[in-house]
């Protein structure tokens, strides 16, 4: 030490002179900076792109993705067009082109991706629930040197969570507890810390089906059990619900699985105690045809026994044009089976609806259904599509309305044809001379004994004739009196082979009235062209008796009413008479009594009516004829069309019946409640507590605000939980329930029937059969040092999903 | 001695000691980790706040680099006086401590993946490495062999010249002969001369060791010590003190190697520190300017 203390003190001045080492380091320091530009500047121009800049790797998922435009937007594809970038802009550019692939709502840089609504009434809640909250002091600095109010309010970036360039194998969806807290009003330290409680989890609305679990476990189950012993019921929870589908979703077994056991008669009707079991689409409404004709509406054929009502589907049908959506609500206030006060107006809207119905029932015999709901549009959607037409009419055969139309209105074709707004006259829907009334002749024919040649209604094979077509085999009838002169020049025209039912009428006895298809109304009325072979041709039209319309015949019930007068037997009302009914053999043949109604799949075949007037032809096809005494609507029990007196009906064929579920969808938009609407009175029809199909009975109906109504055939899905802040997958859980299950979680609540609440349209009041699970519960496990407890877990930020769309691959074409 | 000697360094004149240790350097190393501790901490809570954390500590880290640069600049101008000097030293070396970490949280604490970040990531482990030992020789050579900063490096070979020419006459010299006895004497001087010729010879024209310099063992020059004393046992008294100052001789020219190669080093580590900070902030200009162009979500 001592040597080199003195080899310090050495003086300065004795040492040899060394050159500087400053400078020269300085300038190996500049040679190396130069150096680095250099060399950058040679990567620059050398390289193809600006890949070389990159701060890391993109993960795996974005690995594809080569320009850097794709993600910055104000990169440019240029060596040096990445410095533009450098001047202010959009900062949600960027995110803007994430959105390219990850498809978001609007509301996508809100935070949560949620409303701006839904964040308000969030955050309202939760603030009162801050107030009560310990907030860590990591938190509160947090807050106070870092706060993230104002950035959240110009809106998230994607970059902002989701932070790239960090490796293929980073997981960019990864967000800390500390991140997701510092927005959050409630601010705390841990899930099995100061979270709060929750809070009637995890109903927030009721269940789309309505059904008491506390019902039938402890009524209708062990009723049943008792019943029918032999019965599968449900054994456990998982018999109905199951959460293969999706890990988010507890679905509820199909129809088939579950229900089907006990309700499947409900929908088709079986159970059906009282009330038609079917759904009247299509009826010829009942009318005051009397009261029509005083005052000289011309409505032509008319049966006037209808007590068949107006439906609202064929209200929506009519309506679907402005000119019918007016007739509809004219009609208001009007009732149709009573027009003896009705003044003018009414009577001209009444007869504008008798015209508008027949040339629906043409429409769809000439047409398809096609045609006629094609233009249907209902709330402003778009137009019907075939598929949608299909099930609104659940195929409804042609042979149905051609039956139900040669038996109701056997001269539709010839009124259309010339029907009264074809000139100026008959646009009014007026006759200036008034019709007489049918029930003189009525009770003239009563008298006779033998009415069958002023049977009219002819029931034709409706496959086999074309009802349009005038030289067809098809019998025509007379025309009814008030018959627009128009058609009757018409029918004399088509007339000239003389129709069937003429021949008919020839071979009647002479002094039998004949059906005379003139008009006896007085000076308008022309003879009728084919009443030359009648015997009743000379009479003269102004004697009631001879006025051979065929609305002096008996209608089907009164021909009913006269059998069952004759046999004694309290009269029916609903019985309509098949095509081969003839009253005047009803005497001689009790056992051929009409069925009440005609089936859809085989309409009974009409026989002529001469085979009244030949009792042994009648007795050979008495004894080769098919028993026609079944109820049609009971034929019909698997489900389909049917035609029971004026109106046609649809009997649900099951569960997902596409006729009632495509009815509800189409017309729940409009029917709102309280809505007047033809549309809404469908809805309410098929939604009634005793409506055909028994839809509503377990598919609850929502009121949405300003859309009307919605029945929940949907069920709970993945994709319905979108919105919702927290999730939960039931199926890792399954094993660590022991020998409670389910109710370790889901505590039956036996006082809380939840039917009563499907009285009304809120789904969000509702009483639960579960009482709310508790946080305690999940903190037996998830807590520090155990199962994890980060706010992902549970809670969802993108809560209205990303969805990538699908490729645009083009269709490769020579 | 010497162990005495490196105590007496290692305390210092003014050193004041505290249980073994010096106050000072606790409470600079304390203070250090406090202001380390503190970034961490505020870049925790930047990043909580859903900002990228990476641009509060890549600002902290570019204006702690300027301060370094500014002293560099300041130095090369002589802006600052020889007492500004020192303290801004003092202040170099504790923020550049404070930088690494500020570096390694805004590398997250992992290594690089790309060309141009290795480049970033290697030019500032040089800088921090070089730094760090260059202010370990600083102190090691202050501390622990008494060096003090004004130990003029230029001065080493003269030094070495001189105690070469002083073993030499020593060696050489012929003692007068003895008439107390005519015995015939044993050869000490042969053997003085062997030991020479065999050992220091090659020892003393140049700087020796350095690798056992370099790594701080003292193992070569102590086997030439021992090769003294193991003959200074078999001599006569005027042999023994003649031996003991070669002894003390060859102690000093093994201190003066060891100076040499820490002399060395301390100049030699600036070569490296101060060039590669040229260079980084060339890097870290285009860094920043790469950032920016394409920067994306919160900051």
């Amino acid at each position: 030490m001592r040597g080199l203390k003195n080899v310090a003190s050495l003086p300065r001045t004795k040492a040899v002179k060394q050159p500087p080492s400053g400078p020269s380091r300085d300038h190996i320091a500049r040679q190396l900076a130069l150096l680095t530009i250099g060399c950058l500047t040679a990567i620059f121009l050398v390289s193809s792109g600006t890949q070389f800049l990159m701060p890391g790797p993109l993960t795996s998922a974005h690995s594809s993705i080569e320009s850097c435009s794709s993600c910055h937007a104000r990169a440019g594809t240029g060596k040096f067009s990445w410095v533009a970038g450098l001047a202010a802009s959009n900062p949600h550019d960027d995110s803007k082109a994430c959105l390219t692939c990850h498809v978001m709502p609007d509301t996508a840089f809100n935070a949560h991706g949620a409303s701006p609504a839904i964040l308000q009434q969030s955050t309202t809640r939760l603030v009162k629930i801050a107030a009560e909250t310990y907030q860590p002091l990591s938190a509160q600095a947090q807050e106070a040197a870092f706060p993230t109010h104002d950035m959240v309010a110009a809106g998230l970036q994607c970059a902002t969570c989701h932070q790239e360039h960090q490796g293929a194998n980073f997981n960019l969806k990864e967000i800390s507890n500390e991140q997701c807290r510092s927005c959050h009003a409630v601010k705390f330290d841990s899930f099995d810390g100061a979270h709060p409680v929750f809070e009637s989890y995890p109903f927030k609305r009721r269940t789309r089906i309505i059904f008491d679990h506390a019902g039938h476990f402890g009524k209708h189950y062990p009723e049943l059990a008792k019943k029918e012993p032999g019965k599968t019921l449900p054994a456990t929870c998982s018999t109905c619900h199951d959460s293969s589908a999706s890990r988010t979703v507890m679905a509820v077994a199909p129809f088939e699985k579950t229900c089907s056991t006990c309700h499947l008669d409900q929908i088709t009707g079986k159970e059906r105690a009282s009330g038609p079991k079917g759904i009247a689409f299509l009826s010829l409404p009942g009318i005051d045809v009397q009261s029509l004709r005083k005052k000289g509406a011309q409505i032509g054929e008319w049966p006037e026994d209808s007590e068949a009502a107006l439906t609202p589907f064929m209200k929506v049908m009519i309506g679907r044009s402005s000119s019918g959506a007016a007739l509809i609500q004219s009609l208001q206030g009007v009732t149709l089976q009573d027009l003896s006060a009705a003044n003018d107006e009414q009577i001209k809207t009444v007869t504008s609806l008798v015209w508008e119905i027949k040339k629906l029932f043409h429409a769809m015999m000439s047409g398809k259904a096609s045609d006629i709901l094609a233009n249907l549009t209902i709330g402003g959607s778009t137009k019907l599509s075939p598929g949608t037409i299909a099930d609104l009419t659940a195929n409804l055969p042609r042979d149905v309305i051609a039956s139900a139309q040669q038996q109701w209105l056997p001269n539709l074709a010839k009124e259309i044809a010339a029907r009264p707004d074809t000139g100026e006259r008959q646009r009014s829907g007026w006759n200036t001379h008034p019709v007489n009334h049918k029930s003189a002749v009525l009770a003239f024919m009563r008298s006779q004994p033998a009415v069958a040649h002023l049977r009219p209604l002819q029931f034709a094979q409706a496959g086999g004739n074309n009802f349009s077509d005038g030289d067809t085999a098809m019998p025509r009838r007379p025309l009814p009196s008030g018959t627009p002169r128009s058609i009757e020049q018409l029918d004399q025209e088509i007339g000239a082979t003389p129709p069937p039912s003429a021949k008919i009428k020839s071979s009647a006895p002479p002094e039998e009235p004949a059906p005379n298809a003139s008009n006896a109304t007085g000076s308008d009325a022309a003879p009728s062209g084919d009443t030359g072979t009648s015997p009743t041709t000379a009479a003269s039209p102004s004697d009631p008796a001879n006025q051979t319309d065929e609305l002096l015949a008996p209608t089907e019930a009164e021909l009913r009413e006269i059998k069952a007068r004759e046999k004694g037997a309290p009269p029916q009302k609903t019985a309509a008479p098949a095509a081969t009914e003839n009253p005047a053999s009803s005497d001689e043949k009790p056992a051929a009594t009409p069925p009440s109604a005609t089936a859809t799949a085989a309409p009974p075949s009409s026989s002529a009516p001469t085979t009244a007037s030949n009792p042994d032809q009648t007795t050979a096809q008495t004894e080769n004829a098919v028993d026609n005494s079944f109820d049609a609507e009971s034929w019909a029990d698997t489900g389909g069309w049917y035609r029971q007196d004026h109106a046609i009906f649809y009997r649900p064929a099951g569960h997902k019946d596409k006729f009632l579920a495509s009815w509800l969808l189409l017309t729940s938009p409009v029917a709102a409640k309280g809505a007047t609407g033809a549309e809404a009175a469908v809805f309410e029809q098929l939604i009634a507590k005793d409506a055909q199909g028994s839809c509503t009975k377990c598919h609850s109906v929502d009121d949405i605000a300003g859309q009307g109504r919605a029945v929940n055939f949907t069920p709970l899905s993945a994709k319905s939980k979108a919105g919702q802040f927290t999730r939960f997958a039931h199926e890792p859980h399954f094993g660590l329930m022991g020998d409670r299950g389910c109710s370790g979680c889901h505590e039956m609540q036996k006082n809380t029937p939840p039917i009563k609440t499907y009285e009304q349209g809120d789904p969000k009041i509702f009483a639960s059969n579960f009482g709310a699970v508790k946080k305690e519960v999940c903190q037996t496990c998830h807590a520090t040092n155990a199962a994890r407890q980060d706010c992902t877990l549970c809670h969802a930020y993108h809560v209205n999903g990303v969805s990538t769309p699908i490729m645009k691959t083009k269709i490769p074409t020579p | 001695m010497a162990v005495q000697r490196t105590i007496e360094g290692a305390a210092g004149p003014s050193g004041l000691r505290i249980s073994g240790f010096r106050l000072k350097p606790l409470a600079r190393a304390a203070a250090i980790a406090a202001i380390s501790g503190l970034l961490f901490a505020c870049v925790w809570l930047y990043g909580s706040g859903l900002r990228d954390a990476r641009y509060l500590d890549g600002w902290l880290l570019a204006i702690g680099m300027s301060f370094q640069v500014y002293f560099h600049i300041a130095l090369k101008t002589a802006q600052l006086s020889p007492k500004a000097v020192v303290r801004w030293r003092t202040f170099h070396i504790s923020l550049g401590y404070v930088l690494i970490a500020a570096f390694l949280s805004h590398a997250n604490f992992t290594l690089p993946d790309t060309a141009l970040e290795w480049a970033l990531w290697t030019g500032f482990i040089f800088i921090a490495l070089s730094g760090a030992f260059g202010t370990y020789l600083s102190w090691s050579l202050k501390a622990r062999h008494g060096m003090s900063a004004g130990f003029n490096f230029d001065r080493i070979p003269i030094r070495r010249e001189e105690i070469a020419q002083t073993i030499h006459a020593a060696v050489t010299k012929t003692p007068s002969p003895s008439t107390d006895l005519p015995l015939p004497a044993l050869p000490y001087d042969v053997w003085i001369l062997d030991l020479y010729a065999n050992h220091l010879r090659d020892f003393l024209p140049a700087p020796r060791h350095f690798t056992a310099h370099l790594v701080g063992s003292r193992s070569p020059a102590q086997r030439l010590l021992n090769e003294i004393d193991t003959l200074s046992r078999f001599v006569d008294t005027p042999r023994q003190e003649k031996l003991a100052a070669i002894k003390d001789l060859v102690i000093e020219k093994d201190r003066l190697d060891f100076a040499h190669v820490y002399l060395l080093l301390t100049k030699g580590w600036l070569y490296v520190h101060v060039p590669v900070t040229y260079a980084l902030i060339v890097l870290s200009v285009l860094h920043i300017v790469v950032v920016y162009a394409y920067a994306s979500g919160a900051w």
